[in-house]
């Protein structure tokens, strides 16, 4: 008999599972708003959703130890994790952790105002060009001001929307320390018009949305990363 | 009880001529009202400076205003703001030193944020206790912060740098050994948003690859966990 092992990263918007069964591994992705609905027991979580007064684990580790899995213990190498709310990353030196940050509140809002935005003018997220351009999104409410300010100047709603999402991939790969190569975590991995705006300043490989939910699982059962 | 107030570390020679006053540091937040005196996005402790000054107006007898280089600008603007409001200030200037003091409570192994209450606590009243000496796992550089509660994240074993370790050692315009850090020891270097101190900060955790953490009010759930991390990982 084997016994459901469910693992959660309770992301502002969206939460993903690992639920582990034996050799079966499952990874399921459900809107933050339908998990808080149905109950579900866990075995321990990360995210910002997550209830911090029981099993939880913080997610710069989570990232970290995601990572460490998900490249095979890589040598060199800068991992972004951006989501709804925020941007965090880690930076593995000589195959050891060398350094990591996480922006707090100022230009947080990210992947939540982007889909807002394209709700609110109704843009298919599929169907944005990138853009030369950018708007500058270090305030995020300014840089919504600069969305609305161009679409008044008859500038296309999914131009506009595109300068603003290569604003964030600009503030993005600055925040990161302008690493030469990200490998890209988080929701932005099903954005193309941000990893084609990444790519203007680095190279991009993407880690899908799981990165976070894998590093908790192997934190929880596997040995310790040490700088 | 009438009150002596202080902020930053008021000259010595002009303390001792207070010698039986109950003090009070108004850089420490008391949750006093907002006085609406300085601006929303300004210092904190300059914010509790004068919100508290405001707060205990009819208990505070005089204000001792630390306004040299041992503080800051924003120091002498609000000691110069609080004489315009009818205050009665008196200021000192605490740049020139003839010794320096040891640092014990800086290395001891006392959880951080008793490390500095009791190095706060000494401009005016020097401890006689011994401390034990411990290895530095980690290092906190900065001011005491306003918020004191995510200092327990940081282990015992931390050891505390810059501007709260020139009060130790009786010199708080030292700015030489303010940017002092150790190479090898992973140091998280703070600085209150909105404070000058922010360029130092920012400029040392890059050199020594520390962590640089601005916090304005209260630590905010990120600021705490890329905290944690840091010393996780370390």
């Amino acid at each position: 008999m084997t016994t459901l092992k469910r693992y959660i990263d309770a992301g502002t918007s969206w939460t993903k599972i690992l639920e582990i069964n034996g050799d079966d591994k499952q990874a399921k992705i459900i809107s933050t708003k339908d998990f808080a609905g149905l109950n579900l027991a866990y075995d321990n979580a990360t995210g910002h959703m997550a209830d911090k007064t029981r099993k939880y684990q913080n997610e710069v580790l989570s990232l970290a130890y995601g990572a460490k899995k998900l490249l095979n213990n890589p040598e060199n190498a800068t991992i972004v994790d951006i989501g709804s709310r925020d941007i965090k990353w880690v930076k593995f030196e000589n195959g050891k952790y060398r350094d990591l940050d996480w922006n707090g509140s100022c230009g947080s809002v990210t992947g939540a105002t982007v889909e807002m935005l394209c709700k609110f003018y109704g843009v298919d997220t599929a169907h944005l060009p990138p853009q030369d351009e950018l708007i500058p999104v270090t305030c995020g409410v300014f840089g919504m001001e600069k969305i609305m300010d161009e679409i008044a100047s008859n500038v296309p709603v999914n131009v506009a929307l595109a300068k603003y999402i290569h604003g964030i991939a600009h503030n993005t790969w600055i925040f990161a320390k302008k690493p030469r190569k990200i490998y890209l975590s988080g929701g932005f991995c099903l954005n193309n018009c941000f990893i084609e705006s990444l790519k203007y300043y680095c190279e991009v490989e993407t880690l899908g949305r799981f990165v976070l939910v894998e590093g908790l699982y192997r934190y929880l059962t596997g040995s310790r990363l040490k700088r | 009880m009438r009150l002596v107030g202080i902020w930053g570390y008021p000259d010595p020679e002009i303390l001792k001529k207070y010698p039986d006053s109950e003090f009070i540091d108004l850089d420490i937040n008391y949750n006093a009202p907002t006085s609406g005196i300085l601006p929303d996005a300004y210092c904190r402790i300059m914010r509790n400076i004068v919100d508290n000054a405001l707060f205990f107006r009819d208990r505070l007898d005089v204000i001792i205003a630390s306004v040299g280089r041992e503080k800051c600008d924003s120091g002498w603007f609000a000691s110069h703001i609080l004489k315009d409001m009818g205050f009665n200030v008196i200021e000192t200037r605490y740049e020139k030193y003839n010794q320096t003091l040891d640092i014990p409570i800086s290395r001891s192994n006392l959880p951080l944020k008793k490390k500095i209450n009791l190095i706060m606590e000494g401009i005016l009243t020097k401890t006689r206790n011994s401390f034990r000496e411990t290895k530095p796992e980690f290092g906190f550089w900065g001011v005491p912060p306003n918020d004191l509660d995510f200092l327990d994240i940081f282990p015992g074993t931390t050891h505390v740098y810059g501007w709260t370790r020139c009060v130790e050692a009786g010199r708080p315009a030292d700015l030489e050994l303010e940017m002092f850090a150790d190479d090898n020891v992973p140091t998280v270097f703070f600085a209150q948003a909105f404070c000058a101190k922010m360029q130092l900060a920012k400029y040392l955790a890059k050199k020594y690859s520390g962590l640089y953490v601005d916090i304005d009010d209260k630590a905010s759930n990120s600021a705490r966990a890329k905290i944690e991390a840091f010393i996780k990982l370390g």
